[in-house]
């Protein structure tokens, strides 16, 4: 694990840019001028309490929501509105809070199915399925028995995925993204409901993708120590609004923080 | 036992990628070709018990057939791509009625031109039949993009009642006969006329082969992937590039197009002369009960199904029969909605993804015999 007092981490050019991003829902204000970035190769963690307009954001980020106000620049271009397989096509991958993996098919059908937007061959010789059509096939399957193996799921790769426990679809779900070979990954509490082994395996692989696919992340989770010790900056939100963001030690020692975290006394 | 996949090692992907991998799977699918292709017209060469008659041919091979093509044209879009369809007999009749009229000419006197097409030969109709029924479904198929499930099963009910309603209305459709019942042209197909029973069936028989290892190569490629990723998780999907207007539209037309061959199929080969009622609002109801029970997301399954709900009333009618059971042939048509509903009831609460989960199971056990995992 990274040293919490260790050196700035890699400041890379920025990726992405949230600037004073608002989004309501009727009445509900979600997020409310937020603006914050993320750079290339760095392993970025959104916190807050619950309702803060965390998961919002990713929904911003991917396409899926689309804030009333704000810009939002992707790779030094500012995005207009955006449908979430354009996001997809620009190299967002994401993952969600509660699994979202597809339920009928296997585990390997599922990381096949984050290929997708990589096959080219048309319906016509699918149909077929000879020559370049089968090639294709064969050539992306390679692909994704290499993120097999890295998630060391190998046993696993033919049970249709509502069989699997919980910890095992999580890591199917992330092979589903990685599939895609995104530019920025972004993790919905990849951790939620894991025991000690498995929040540990877990950040174990999250590492990895960063270190060995040079990936961007952007992970929202609750489990202070592991975001503390995975992420290179955090921002918090609180209510929809940008509470803090800094390396981990600042953001732990900021008052802002800790009174969200703990309540004030009134 | 003899199911057993030890000592069967992949050295490629693409080996392990095959239709069916496991040799026995193989060697079964073989012999079932084999059967259908050369012992059947073998035996009714000869003559052989039970095709001593035509009566195993008409009456229970061709409709199999036919039918099992429309449950894997169903199969395509309510299976695979999860989007409910009440039209398949819409789409059929479609399939039907446009390769009548491409058999016998088109003429449509417009103010500024006139479109004429003369009369093409068969095959090509049936394939310009089935291209015809693949746009309308793609033209039913746009509310799917906006409504799911029962709505939309409700949207392509409207597609059965409205085209039930136009080709009985629409004399243009039946070139104007007074009886509204229109009879197919002679079969030719490459010079060849086909009359006799074992000629339809062999012809039904290249046909569905053809669709089925089709609609298999499409189902575990990418498009199928697609569709199945669009059933399962709709939002996932699109997070991931997977355009919702693509996959539900191509499943639409392509489902479309296997139900328009299919249509005309069953009115040319099967029925010979039709009216509109072969393709009401029932004929649906019979393929989706039959994809349903085969299996919703298996090809298997789509000839499963197409078996049991046709073979099981003909069997229940022939019991009594045999048993020398004296009951009335009422009676027995009676009998043959009640037991049939019952065991699909049945059938559905023991093993609600139908037989195809079955037949799996089956395998899966097999796999591991004699020990229990």
């Amino acid at each position: 694990m990274r040293a919490p007092d260790g050196p700035p981490v890699t400041a890379g050019d920025v990726l992405l840019s949230i600037d004073n991003v608002s989004l309501s829902f009727g009445g509900v204000k979600a997020v409310s001028g937020v603006s914050f970035d993320i750079r290339k190769g760095e392993i970025r963690a959104i916190i807050g309490p619950n309702g803060a307009g965390k998961t919002s954001m990713l929904n911003i980020i991917n396409g899926f929501y689309h804030p009333q106000e704000g810009v939002i620049t992707y790779k030094g271009e500012a995005r207009a509105k955006m449908r979430p397989h354009d996001a997809a096509d620009g190299g967002i991958a994401r993952t969600f809070q509660n699994v979202a993996l597809f339920r009928g098919m296997t585990a390997l059908d599922n990381i096949m199915a984050g290929r997708t937007l990589k096959m080219r061959r048309n319906m016509f010789w699918q149909m077929l399925r000879v020559g370049p059509a089968l090639a294709e096939e064969v050539e992306h399957r390679h692909r994704v028995e290499e993120i097999i193996d890295f998630l060391k799921i190998q046993e696993i790769r033919r049970t249709p995925v509502s069989r699997l426990p919980y910890g095992l679809q999580k890591r199917v779900e992330l092979g589903r993204a990685l599939a895609m070979e995104p530019e920025l990954l972004l993790l919905d509490e990849p951790m939620a409901g894991m025991n000690i082994e498995e929040k540990e395996d877990m950040s174990r692989f999250i590492l990895d993708v960063n270190d060995h696919y040079g990936t961007t992340i952007a992970l929202i989770e609750h489990d202070m120590g592991v975001v503390m010790d995975l992420s290179d900056r955090v921002v918090v939100l609180d209510h929809g609004i940008k509470i803090a963001d800094g390396t981990p030690n600042e953001v732990k020692s900021n008052q802002a923080v800790i009174d969200a975290y703990l309540g004030v006394a009134h | 036992m003899f199911y057993r996949e030890t000592g069967q090692f992949k050295s490629s992907y693409a080996a392990d990628m095959a239709i069916f991998p496991i040799r026995q799977d193989r060697i079964a699918l073989w012999v079932v070709l084999a059967a259908a292709f050369v012992a059947v017209p073998l035996l009714d060469f000869f003559q052989v018990w039970p095709f001593g008659g035509e009566y195993i041919l008409r009456a229970i091979l061709i409709p199999f057939l036919i039918l099992s093509l429309a449950a894997i044209g169903l199969n395509i879009l309510t299976g695979y791509c999860g989007q409910l369809s009440l039209g398949s007999g819409a789409f059929m009749a479609i399939g039907a009625y446009s390769t009548y009229k491409f058999c016998t000419g088109v003429h449509i006197p417009l103010e500024l031109f006139t479109i004429s097409i003369p009369p093409l030969p068969v095959l090509p109709s049936i394939l310009l039949g089935a291209l015809m029924s693949a746009f309308v479904g793609i033209l039913f198929g746009i509310p799917s993009l906006r409504i799911k499930g029962l709505y939309l099963a409700v949207a392509t009910l409207a597609a059965q009642f409205f085209f039930d309603w136009v080709f009985i209305r629409v004399k243009w459709f039946t070139n104007y006969t007074s009886s509204g019942s229109v009879a197919a042209p002679d079969l030719v197909f490459f010079g060849f006329t086909v009359t006799t029973p074992i000629h339809r069936y062999l012809l039904c028989l290249v046909f569905v082969s053809i669709f089925a290892l089709l609609a298999k190569n499409l189902v575990r490629g990418n498009i199928g992937r697609q569709w199945m990723a669009t059933r399962d998780m709709d939002i996932a999907a699109e997070l991931m590039g997977i355009r919702p207007l693509y996959a539900k539209l191509s499943a639409f037309a392509l489902s479309s197009f296997v139900m328009g061959v299919a249509g005309a199929l069953w009115a040319f080969v099967y029925l010979g002369a039709w009216e509109p009622l072969a393709f009401n609002i029932d004929r649906s109801f019979q393929i989706l009960f039959m994809v349903i029970i085969g299996g919703l997301g298996s090809i298997l399954g789509s000839f499963l199904g197409a078996a049991f709900i046709l073979v099981l009333p003909i069997l229940l009618d022939q019991v009594p029969h045999a048993l020398g059971v004296p009951v009335s042939v009422e009676t027995v048509s009676l009998l043959v909605f009640v037991v049939t509903g019952a065991l699909i009831c049945w059938l559905l609460i023991v093993e609600p993804r139908g037989f195809a989960r079955l037949w799996s199971t089956g395998k899966e056990k097999l796999r591991l015999w004699p020990y229990p995992y």
